[in-house]
């Protein structure tokens, strides 16, 4: 017992003078940097001077916080990156929550500048906004063709009629095998894959797929909902007789993945998915893509002004449509995406839908 | 009666081999269990491993370049270590000075760096002079009832008065440039460090000499960087926290140890064999492996559209802070209330009754999911307390309360482990409950505490759902500046490149970032290895 106290105690002091130590440290510090400290800071100018001025330059800071859709997401972070570059002391903040969720947990509680999402902002969102004293200001900044995929074996399918997927999608009629929605396919029945609810692509299918329903759901329940294009993919791959939409961008990259399906509507020559088809308006699952910024934000902040007219610019680019995906901004939308912010800078901006 | 006799005889030697095979069987399917659980692990990791460091495209050429530089003169070394003890504890000795040094010197950088080095400073600055003055005071007087609990107070007192200066004190020291910072933070403390315990060993004089080579050392680094035209702040900073170590631990060891010196080549050995590897690769032109866990990987920002651009430095500093913040938070309050349940508490009545209610619940939060610690942290730093959100306060404390339970269930552990004989010992000499406390009960629990505390870090690290709905950054460019400005971490950034549309980030940086997130867990669980290891020698 009595060596173990020893121990102990020596253990204690030695943290002691550890403490001790680092407070002499400090102290040292001080007389140092009294005393001698000009010396030194001379010496210390002379060698950065440029240092201590271009702080407080004319120069843009502050944050930036992103939040919202998936699909938007990567043009986001492209945009922002290189914004971030050329001013490095503007600090962003992205986080992917979905169209819905991000309104819901981060635009309407007055947290983010920027909200991301594949649709237009809903009726009850717009009101909530307002409610908190938000003027939501529109930018459509870019298009995507929904692609509707099946597995690469599927050979009995390479087009679909709108009218087909909605009658498969459709919860008042709910088919359980393929042969129920045209003969000529298998009796196989459907495994079915799509974005989960908060998604702003689930809302678009939604509303242009599947429309108005009898019963009380909006689809039939019996899909795998997922935020991730990459487990829609998957799950797409892993079954012959699957079916899943996905954003355009995400069957690009991954072309060997899955088989994407050519759509028919109302009787007419199928299209396949591309993104001259949907700048063209041929295909018929072109949706457009927006953010929408917080105009209360975008007149105080001078940085969110520069970061939201470099975005508007910058979305013609064709990286957008090479790298990313999407089709990029037409001339006019730029325009009229300026004019909202100039609207918006001067705060007369009112959302109309 | 013959035949009556062997047959049950007969009997129970069947009985006794059934008896045998049972227990063989019971042994055989442990070892099944064992081995599931293992190959699962290797298989796991092998399956990641593989995907970061592509190891297919590098052509044999480069395995054998390495394997002669750096896989073979370490094994040697390794195998010759190993059986003269006095040089494998050298060895492990200058691989912890070493490395532990330059890690913690680049760790202390990116920090300082990213909150701003002159912030730093002022803060430490203020918190250090008023318990400086009461120690100086300490050893001028006899009366010292007062000194013990004065130093925390004071240090209290100084972040208070550094916080009502700043705006009249961040001017001034705004001019100075910003390597003065470091050497005012690194420098001087390493330097008194090695003042102290080069005096404890061989007088006053002698430490005082070390430490000032340490200091001129620093000094000397500075200008000769300023001379040549670099950034003198990383420097500085390396210097005081990786080369004043390694050069401690090997002059010590030379000097002191003869038999165990040819251990402080072991660290040297590996990084020589890297660097000699890297330089016949580089020199001959040998097919490198395709791999995405690259320099850029760990000092660049995000890049979503190319992947051999996208890197993730602002996330791990980003990791680092949060957690670090979080043990400020966290690391008190549970050691506190660890030793208020262990050794305070009533043990009979209504007192013991609600303390035993309290160990109770405590133990059931340690296994609380940690989405609803997420969904406690939304409720607590955003709706009620109106927090920005994701800041660096909201996700620190947030998964401090995670972490809370398993900091007072380990520390609990620790102090229960120390024999009751001492604490019977010392109060049979007259020493007080806190006396007692002090002086025995603390420093035996150390090292159960730090190995408790340093994994829950460890998980920490590691924790994504609670930061995702308290809405904490995927992607920023720039790591956190302050405790108030908005925060990242890398496992939500693996978590949302996991979704890129791109293969080659799904299949190439998010197993690299991975792997980067298992180093940096992996050095912590060592940290806490060593510890123990230097605390429990002496048991």
């Amino acid at each position: 017992m009595a060596p173990s106290q020893f121990d102990g105690i020596t253990r204690r002091n030695a943290i002691k003078a550890l403490g001790g130590a680092g407070a002499f440290a400090m102290a040292g510090c001080t007389s140092d940097d009294g005393n001698g400290g000009n010396g030194n800071g001379g010496n210390g100018n002379g060698g950065n001077g440029n240092g201590g001025n271009g702080d407080g330059g004319g120069s843009l800071s502050g944050d930036i916080r992103i939040s919202g859709s998936s699909t938007v997401y990567p043009v986001a972070q492209e945009v922002s990156r290189q914004f971030a570059q050329n001013n490095p002391d503007v600090s962003f903040n992205l986080t992917r929550d979905g169209s819905g969720g991000g309104f819901e947990n981060v635009f309407i509680p007055g947290d983010s500048d920027i909200n991301n999402a594949s649709r237009p902002i809903g009726d009850d969102e717009l009101q909530r906004c307002r409610d908190n004293g938000i003027e939501p200001v529109e930018f459509f900044i870019a298009q995507d063709a929904l692609t509707v995929v099946v597995n690469n074996d599927a050979d009995f399918i390479d087009s679909i009629s709108l009218e087909d997927l909605a009658t498969i999608w459709s919860p008042d009629t709910m088919p359980e095998t393929w042969a129920e929605v045209n003969s000529d396919w298998p009796d196989e029945p459907f495994d079915l894959y799509g974005p989960a609810s908060t998604s702003g692509t689930y809302d678009y299918f939604i509303e242009t797929v599947v429309g108005e329903t009898e019963s009380d759901q909006e689809i039939r329940g019996d899909f795998e909902g997922t935020e991730e294009d990459d487990l829609i993919a998957q799950g797409v791959a892993g079954n012959e007789y699957a079916l899943g939409y996905l954003p355009f961008a995400y069957y690009t990259n991954n072309p060997d993945t899955v088989k994407a399906l050519s759509l028919s509507e109302s009787g007419g020559d199928p299209v396949e998915p591309s993104l001259e088809g949907a700048q063209s308006g041929n295909y018929p699952l072109a949706r457009p893509l927006f953010f929408y910024g917080h105009m209360g934000k975008i007149q105080e902040k001078d940085h969110l002004q520069a970061f939201l007219e470099f975005y508007i610019n910058e979305a013609d680019e064709d990286y957008i449509a090479e790298d990313i995906g999407y089709v990029p901004a037409s001339d006019q939308m730029v325009e009229d995406n300026l004019t909202a912010l100039e609207e918006a800078i001067a705060g007369e901006y009112e959302y109309s839908a | 009666m013959a035949t009556e006799e062997t047959g049950d005889q007969l009997g129970q030697t069947t009985r006794l081999r059934l008896q045998k095979l049972k227990g063989q069987l019971f042994e055989v399917s442990l070892v099944a269990a064992t081995l599931v659980g293992i190959l699962a692990l290797l298989v796991l990791f092998a399956y990641i491993s593989v995907d970061a460091f592509r190891p297919g495209a590098a052509s044999p050429v480069w395995f054998l370049a390495y394997f002669g530089t750096l896989v073979a003169p370490m094994a040697a070394f390794t195998l010759y270590a190993r059986r003269k003890p006095a040089v494998q504890e050298t060895n492990a000795r200058a691989f912890a000075a070493v490395f532990g040094g330059l890690l913690l010197s680049v760790v202390m950088y990116a920090v300082i760096d990213s909150l701003s080095p002159y912030d730093v400073f002022t803060y430490v600055f203020f918190a250090s002079i008023p318990p400086a003055l009461v120690l100086t005071y300490d050893r001028t007087t006899d009366d010292r009832t007062y000194t013990g609990p004065a130093i925390p107070v004071s240090i209290i007192v100084g972040l208070g008065v550094a916080a009502v200066l700043y705006d009249f004190v961040r001017g001034p020291i705004g001019i100075a440039a910003e390597w003065i910072m470091y050497f005012g933070l690194v420098t001087v403390p390493a330097a008194l460090l090695v003042a102290r315990l080069t005096a404890s060993r061989r007088g006053r004089r002698t430490g005082a000499i070390a430490g000032g080579a340490v200091a001129a050392g620093g000094l000397a680094v500075a200008l000769a960087s300023i001379v040549a035209g670099i950034d003198a702040s990383l420097p500085v900073v390396l210097f005081s926290g990786s080369v004043v170590p390694t050069s401690y631990v090997v002059w010590r060891s030379v000097r002191t140890n003869p038999e165990g010196r040819v251990g402080v080549v072991g660290p040297f050995v590996l990084i020589g064999g890297t660097l000699l590897g890297a330089s016949l690769v580089e020199g001959f032109g040998i097919d490198n492996p395709d791999t995405f866990l690259t320099p850029n990987l760990l000092l660049q920002s995000w890049d979503g559209l190319t992947a051999s651009n996208a890197g993730v430095y602002p996330q791990i500093v980003g990791s680092i802070v949060v957690v670090g913040f979080m043990a400020v938070l966290a690391f008190p309050v549970g050691i506190g209330a660890a030793i208020y349940l262990e050794e305070y508490a009533p043990s009979s009545g209504w007192g013991g009754r609600l303390a035993t209610l309290l160990e109770v619940n405590i133990s059931n939060l340690a296994g609380v999911p940690s989405v609803v610690y997420g969904l406690l942290g939304l409720a607590l730093f955003r709706r009620t307390l109106g927090f920005g959100t994701g800041i660096v306060v909201s996700a620190a404390g947030t998964l401090g309360l995670l972490i809370l339970p398993i900091v007072i269930v380990s520390t609990q552990e620790a102090l229960r482990s120390v024999p009751d004989d001492l604490r019977q010992g010392s109060y049979g000499m007259g020493a007080s409950r806190w006396q007692t406390l002090r002086e025995v009960v603390l420093p035996e629990a150390i090292p159960g505490t730090l190995t408790g505390t340093i994994l829950a870090l460890a998980r920490a690290i590691g924790e994504t759902a609670p930061l995702v709905i308290i809405a904490v950054a995927t992607t920023t460019y720039s790591p956190p500046s302050g405790l108030f400005s908005s925060a990242t971490a890398l496992p939500l950034q693996i978590f949302a490149a996991s979704a890129n549309a791109k293969p080659e980030f799904r299949h190439g940086v998010v197993p690299a970032a991975a792997v980067v997130l298992l180093v940096l867990m992996l050095l912590m669980n060592a940290t806490a290895i060593v510890i123990r290891n230097k605390y429990g020698r002496g048991n």
